[in-house]
């Protein structure tokens, strides 16, 4: 198992959909992030994602953009990417945020948009 | 040197006879007036709104706008919005007709009582307009009443001025006032690590931390995302210095009652909502009589943030606006207002109980204005 540390090891401010809102977005988060640690995984590998480790909070444009991204480019399909992430949280509130991303996954239509980064 | 056309000839004496009188150039596209210079729509709409109350001062063509006693949107919208957008009217040409009205001054002696949200606003206003006037704006405090005063130094109004006001604090022991304001935080898209910055003023403000202050941030952290994608789109002639917005709060002591407000200036929720669905393109059409218009914005107003749209239109776009709902929602007390042009979101939860409320105004709030309010 692999673990990820949100604020240690992206942003403890992460904000904004698109690289064009800065370098702490859901764009890049998970083009330069989370893509290459879910695609290194050995198939019976799992991810763990810490979310609440010196992190404020979450806005719904970078969760969305960020996890959901992954299936509605096509990298991989909503069930694969929820057998593969396992989200850790100790702050209760952050349960909140879980749920989203959950459902930011389970929403996202595999492969329906073409990604063209908004930065180059 | 070339001798005029008898036809350009014409075309400047009709200009000049138009600059003479205060009227803009007609510059036409596809059939509509442009106004590059509209100094005439200017001393027309500033004359109307005197009709209804504004209390605006001319002197030939400069005017004073003498701000009412109370300046409230909940208590006296009205009036606040008219006072406010008169100022945005006076100062938004950089280039008008020698003949058109401009903003002399802006008279703050009889105020008496301002709210936290008004109080945002109008510093937001005048700093914009001392934006525009390259920061030589100065303030006459002289007859200001002492409470106003406090309240406005708490705010951090007089640190937009090069010539500030000094030994404000001796106003401190003259003033009544049961509310401490947090100073207010002026920021662009990429400054939402300021919000941390409220965070401990809040903190040091009420004296302890805020239950379920991650929905806070997370919703004013959207706030300030919506306003970098939608608020001021280039096609609307706003550029990058444009994307401002203004984040405060303060504290009343014997309601224990905690005001987060954030405000922009820019073209304001409704307007930045595409006009797809069938019924909003036929409140469009009927948008030619004025009381389909206010609604419009109402109505616009809630689909935004109870439907999830954008204007993008893409499924997984605009999940933004809920956001704001949820620290009212998670603290299962107080209420969200936002203000956006005309239209009114108001979310309240009282005894366990949501409501919604949505209402229109005649004038509107010249950009989008979010209050949280809670019991700490």
């Amino acid at each position: 198992m692999k673990t990820f540390n949100i604020g240690k090891d992206f942003s403890p401010d992460p904000i904004g959909r698109y690289r064009t809102d800065g370098d702490r977005s859901g764009e890049t988060f998970r083009e330069d992030y989370l893509k290459p640690i879910i695609t290194s995984l050995k198939s019976d590998e799992t991810l763990e994602i810490i979310i609440d480790d010196g992190v404020e909070s979450y806005g719904s444009s970078f969760l969305s953009e960020g996890f959901a991204g992954l299936v509605k480019y096509g990298y991989i399909t909503s069930e694969d990417l929820l057998s593969k992430i396992i989200i850790k949280y100790t702050n209760d509130d952050f349960e909140f945020f879980e749920k989203k991303i959950i459902a930011y996954i389970k929403n996202a239509k595999f492969n329906s948009k073409l990604y063209e980064p908004t930065k180059s | 040197m070339k001798k005029l056309s008898r036809r350009q000839w014409k075309i400047d004496v009709r200009n000049g006879i138009l600059h003479r009188r205060g009227h803009s150039k007609n510059t036409r596209k596809n059939g509509r007036n442009k106004g590059i210079v509209n100094g005439f729509d200017v001393n027309k709409w500033i004359d109307t709104q005197k009709e209804k109350g504004l209390n605006a001062l001319a002197n030939g063509n400069r005017v004073t706008i003498v701000l009412p006693e109370q300046l409230n949107f909940s208590k006296d919208y009205d009036t606040t919005a008219l006072h406010l957008n008169a100022i945005r009217k006076l100062t938004q040409y950089k280039y008008l007709s020698p003949r058109a009205y401009r903003l002399e001054s802006v008279n703050f002696d009889y105020i008496t009582s301002i709210s936290t949200s008004a109080a945002l606003v109008l510093t937001a206003e005048i700093s914009k307009w001392d934006d525009s006037v390259r920061n030589r704006l100065t303030p006459n405090i002289e007859k200001w009443n002492p409470d106003i005063l406090v309240n406005f130094n708490e705010l951090g109004f007089f640190d937009l001025f090069k010539n500030k006001p000094v030994n404000l604090d001796r106003f401190d022991g003259a003033a009544r006032h049961n509310r401490k304001i947090v100073k207010y935080i002026k920021g662009r898209c990429g400054d939402d690590q300021k919000t941390r910055v409220l965070k401990e003023n809040i903190t040091q403000i009420v004296g302890n931390k805020i239950k379920k202050w991650t929905f806070l941030h997370s919703g004013s952290s959207e706030a300030i995302v919506n306003v970098s994608h939608h608020a001021y789109p280039k096609e609307n002639g706003y550029s990058e210095i444009d994307k401002n917005w203004y984040l405060t709060a303060s504290y009343n002591t014997i309601k224990r009652e905690l005001k987060v407000v954030f405000y922009d200036q820019g073209i304001g929720i409704p307007k930045s909502l595409p006009a797809s669905d069938l019924w909003e393109k036929a409140l469009e059409f009927l948008s030619i009589f004025p009381i389909a218009e206010r609604k419009k914005d109402e109505v616009l107003l809630k689909a935004a943030v109870e439907l999830d749209r954008t204007r993008t239109e893409e499924s997984d776009r605009g999940k933004g606006l809920p956001d704001l709902l949820e620290f009212i929602r998670q603290r299962c007390d107080g209420y969200l207002s936002i203000l956006s042009l005309k239209g009114l979101f108001k979310l309240e939860i009282k005894g366990g109980v949501e409501t919604v409320r949505s209402e229109h105004f005649e004038h509107p709030v010249n950009g989008t204005l979010i209050i949280w309010s809670v019991t700490v």
